[in-house]
């Protein structure tokens, strides 16, 4: 009873009926598999009202923040008076339940669209995913999010202040869309195992497979973006373990739309496709239970800690690993295969090639990221830096940029190197020219320039393959892939010039004196106060000869309540790059100290040192205090100027009887003075204001250029339009198939 | 036979990627280390402790963040130099994790990369005296 006194009641039941029609929905399926066709319609009603109690589930918590009610834990941990309305609703995945909240919120959403595409395999599908689905609820009832205070606190802790961008609210939940969709294909896959139903699985996965892949694509981009605009992290990708956590399952998604393809083209890859389902939808688990369990608490920029929930997570993950192992061994000989007989110059053995280049990736990723675990048995604990990635990876880009470049001209059944040697010529020509530009241009290592060749002549092939299919039967609808090939050759190119070639400066700039960084002129003119939402800004103007100057803002501003410094760069993009200014450190030039004894600081050109407070300076003060006369304390400075230190004494009057504070101005050496404007008795501490003296306001700034990093942008979005473009075709086929009944 | 001769070359390009890629995660591996292996280690490792209040500053000539890491168990120090701008939340920090490796002469720890944990704020560590 004590128990169920701190929840909050109408939330937690409505988490409680969706375990009970969970759990329902599972036996009217696993009845229906048995053969009681008329219990189908009990489970479909089932997962109905599972699907509604979710929904009911995760607005009562959107409610409850909204209404800011901090008796409840959840909402006294990531919301608070000050924060405005969309950040209450972005709060909702801004802790671990809420984020599984989130999680199963989708998941059951799409389990509408599974249940509808599942034919004739619905009850097989639906069980094995609807348990899928219970995992996280299990997680959820355990971690109720709906956990109440004795008290009601009178305000919330707040959102922590990185989070507050306009990018937490649509980054997190379309990154939660991505990770429910690998349960599909999943779900599919092992249900065709299950009932020894080894055709046409494939066909209907594939739309939910590609949409996956678009979702999750579209949502790593928005992070990069939001990690590059914002956060002022220097970048868009740091090799970073939750940042990992999404790419692996997109590159596993990456290999089984080109397996699916392969399936539907050639009937190949029947077997390995389960194998990239479950590799697909296991990474994320195997994710998820890296980031959130805690073991990588030591190893990440962003925070985790461990809600004990590591236990569910690996069970979790143990589950689905031992189920999906059982049904694919067990299966393995069954599932009907095709010898491979594809001469090697072909598109299938090149897809082959392909297949296992991307699984290297992925695994080498995944050891990266797993290393604080792999090490923990052998020595202490360690991790990889960005340098292993960025070794490793550059001879598989180099792999898959010859790969994607070649593919276009290769046939199924086989071709002659003439023939392909002979289409090449044009491309050929345009990748040597770039190849030649760049030399030029910067570009002096070797790998470099191969990979800048490769990258190039895969954009150029695919480039022509795609304005050939736009002239073919299905027009646009038919050049997707060709499309988001020629989107990953434009990335290659981005990535390998902004990374491999950016030029980063660090100036101080002292307000209204040009400096000349880098070949501009920056000018530091002035500090914008806070107004309104806008934060504090200064304002930096660039200069660059025969260029109309311009302003940057880059902002550097103090959360209110958290004291932390924040801090957000400034953008200023032009087509060949990106000039990134960031701020490290402002000194406004405020002529004030304070200093504890011993401790010496800096104004202008002067450094004072605060040696201790004299007691004596007018007579014994401490026999004055007790007397209840006026008390006078001199502060024991020593100042430095030009080289020369003078001892110097500021006096500090009290009169104790009107509370009334003289301070007399001390004469500084070289002009100015120097008042006591403060004593801190308890701390020993000094509060010293100083006027007369030169003391500008000073503007730390790194300045960077990245050159070319709208391809990586530009290119991530021809290949998720690609990616779009195919999905759209797959889905029309999936429609033809169900009309000649074909199924 | 051909086919075969194919696999071989595969499977001997994958081995040697293998190879290449553990040189690789073994030479960018950094193993948590104490303060006094770090200044021993001529390595780059990773070191985590508390910032000494008040200790930090940063240098303009330098270009440079300079701080003190205490461990919190046995309260010995450790000066760290990190040329970057102040994170975030750095002085509200609980744990500051410095990577990097230490430089003899100048007796500090060389920094290339901090990572700032600042649970108790927003991961409900405080919320129990509320209960």
């Amino acid at each position: 009873m004590d128990y169920l006194s701190h929840l909050y009641l109408p939330g937690a039941l409505a988490l409680w009926c969706a375990l009970i029609f969970s759990l329902s929905t599972m036996w009217g399926y696993a009845l229906a598999l048995s053969g009681d066709a008329g219990s189908l319609t009990f489970a479909r009603r089932a997962y109905s009202f599972f699907a509604l109690s979710i929904v009911l589930t995760a607005m009562m918590l959107s409610l409850l923040l909204m209404m800011r009610d901090f008796r409840v834990e959840y909402v006294y941990q990531y919301s608070g008076l000050e924060l405005p309305v969309y950040y209450q609703f972005a709060a909702f995945w801004a802790g671990q339940k809420g984020s599984f909240m989130i999680w199963l919120f989708w998941g059951t959403l799409l389990g509408l669209l599974v249940r509808k595409a599942a034919g004739k395999s619905e009850p097989a599908v639906m069980v094995i995913y609807t348990l899928t689905l219970m995992g996280l609820l299990l997680i959820l009832v355990r971690e109720n999010p709906f956990v109440m205070f004795g008290k009601t606190p009178v305000d919330g802790q707040g959102l922590n202040p990185l989070l507050q961008d306009n990018w937490m609210v649509i980054h997190p939940p379309i990154m939660f869309i991505g990770y429910a969709a690998t349960a599909i294909p999943f779900a599919f896959a092992m249900a065709a195992l299950w009932r020894r139903d080894y055709d046409g699985w494939a066909a209907r996965a594939f739309p939910f497979a590609l949409g996956g892949f678009l979702v999750l694509g579209t949502a790593i981009l928005m992070g990069g973006y939001w990690a590059y605009k914002t956060l002022g992290w220097g970048g868009y990708w740091g090799w970073d373990p939750v940042e990992n956590a999404s790419l692996i399952p997109w590159i596993f998604g990456t290999v089984l739309i080109h397996g699916l393809h392969m399936e539907r083209a050639q009937s190949r890859y029947r077997r390995a496709n389960y194998v990239f389902t479950f590799l697909a939808y296991i990474s994320v688990l195997y994710g998820t239970f890296l980031t959130r369990s805690g073991v990588l608490a030591d190893f990440s920029v962003h925070s985790f800690v461990d809600l004990g929930i590591s236990g569910w997570l690996t069970l979790l993950l143990g589950g689905f690993l031992l189920l999906g192992l059982y049904l694919i061994v067990t299966r393995w000989k069954e599932i009907p295969t095709k010898p491979n007989e594809d001469p090697f110059l072909s598109r299938g053995t090149f897809m082959v090639l392909a297949t296992i280049t991307l699984l290297t990736l992925a695994l080498v990723i995944t050891a990266g990221t797993s290393a604080p675990l792999l090490t923990r048995f052998m020595t202490s604990p360690s991790q990889v830096g960005p340098s292993f990635y960025n070794r490793v990876n550059l001879p598989i880009a180099l792999l898959v940029a010859f790969l994607l470049a070649l593919v276009p001209y290769l046939a199924w059944r086989g071709n002659a190197w003439r023939e392909v040697a002979h289409k090449l010529v044009w491309p050929g020509f345009f990748s040597i020219i770039v190849t030649i530009v760049a030399a030029v241009w910067r570009v002096e290592d070797v790998f470099h320039l191969v990979f800048i060749l490769l990258a190039s002549l895969a954009l150029a092939t695919n480039l022509q393959k795609t304005v050939g299919k736009l002239r073919g039967p299905s027009g646009l609808r038919g050049a997707g892939g060709y499309l988001a090939h020629v989107g990953v050759g434009v990335i290659l190119l981005g990535v390998i010039a902004s990374a491999g070639y950016d030029q980063s400066t660090k100036v101080t700039l002292v307000q209204g004196v040009p400096r000349e960084v880098d070949g501009m002129t920056l000018t530091f003119k002035r500090f914008i106060p806070r107004q309104g939402r806008e934060k504090e800004r200064m304002e930096v103007e660039v200069a660059r000869a025969g260029q109309q100057p311009f302003n940057v803002y880059p902002k550097l501003f103090i959360n209110d309540r958290t004291r932390q410094v924040m801090v957000n760069p400034d953008i200023k993009s032009s087509p060949f790059q990106d000039l990134y200014v960031s701020p490290i450190d402002f000194d406004p030039g405020q002529p004030r100290l304070q200093l504890a004894k011993g401790q010496s600081g800096k104004i202008g050109d002067m450094e004072v040192r605060f040696e201790g407070f004299d007691l004596q300076a007018e007579g014994n003060a401490m026999a004055a205090m007790a007397a209840g006369k006026e008390v006078t304390i001199g502060a024991v400075l020593a100042v430095t100027r030009s080289g020369r230190t003078v001892p110097l004494k500021p006096l500090y009057r009290l009169n104790p009887a009107s509370g009334s504070v003289e301070t007399p101005p001390a004469p500084l050496p070289g002009g100015g003075e120097v008042v006591v404007s403060g004593i801190n008795a308890t701390s020993g501490a000094v509060q010293l204001d100083l006027s007369g003296i030169p003391n500008p306001a000073k503007l730390s700034l790194d300045v960077t250029r990245k050159p070319l990093i709208q391809l990586v942008w530009g290119g991530l979005y021809i290949v998720l339009f690609g990616g779009v473009l195919a999905t759209v075709q797959r889905l029309r086929e999936v429609r033809i198939r169900e009309k000649i009944g074909q199924v | 036979m051909k086919k075969n001769r194919w696999y071989l070359l595969g499977g001997l390009l994958l081995a040697v990627f293998a190879g290449f890629s553990f040189t690789a995660f073994k030479s960018s591996m950094t193993p948590y280390v104490s303060f006094e292996r770090a200044r021993e280690a001529d390595r780059v490792v990773q070191v985590a402790g508390a910032l000494e209040k008040g200790s930090s500053s940063y240098v303009d000539t330098r270009e440079s963040l300079f701080f003190t890491l205490k461990d919190p168990k046995d309260s010995s120090t450790l000066r760290v130099r990190f040329k970057g701008l102040k994170p975030a939340n750095f002085e509200d920090a609980v744990s500051i994790v410095a990577i990097g490796r230490y430089d003899d002469k100048a007796k500090e720890f060389e920094a290339d990369k901090l990572l700032v944990k600042c649970p108790s704020k927003y991961q409900g560590a405080e919320v129990r005296k509320y209960s």
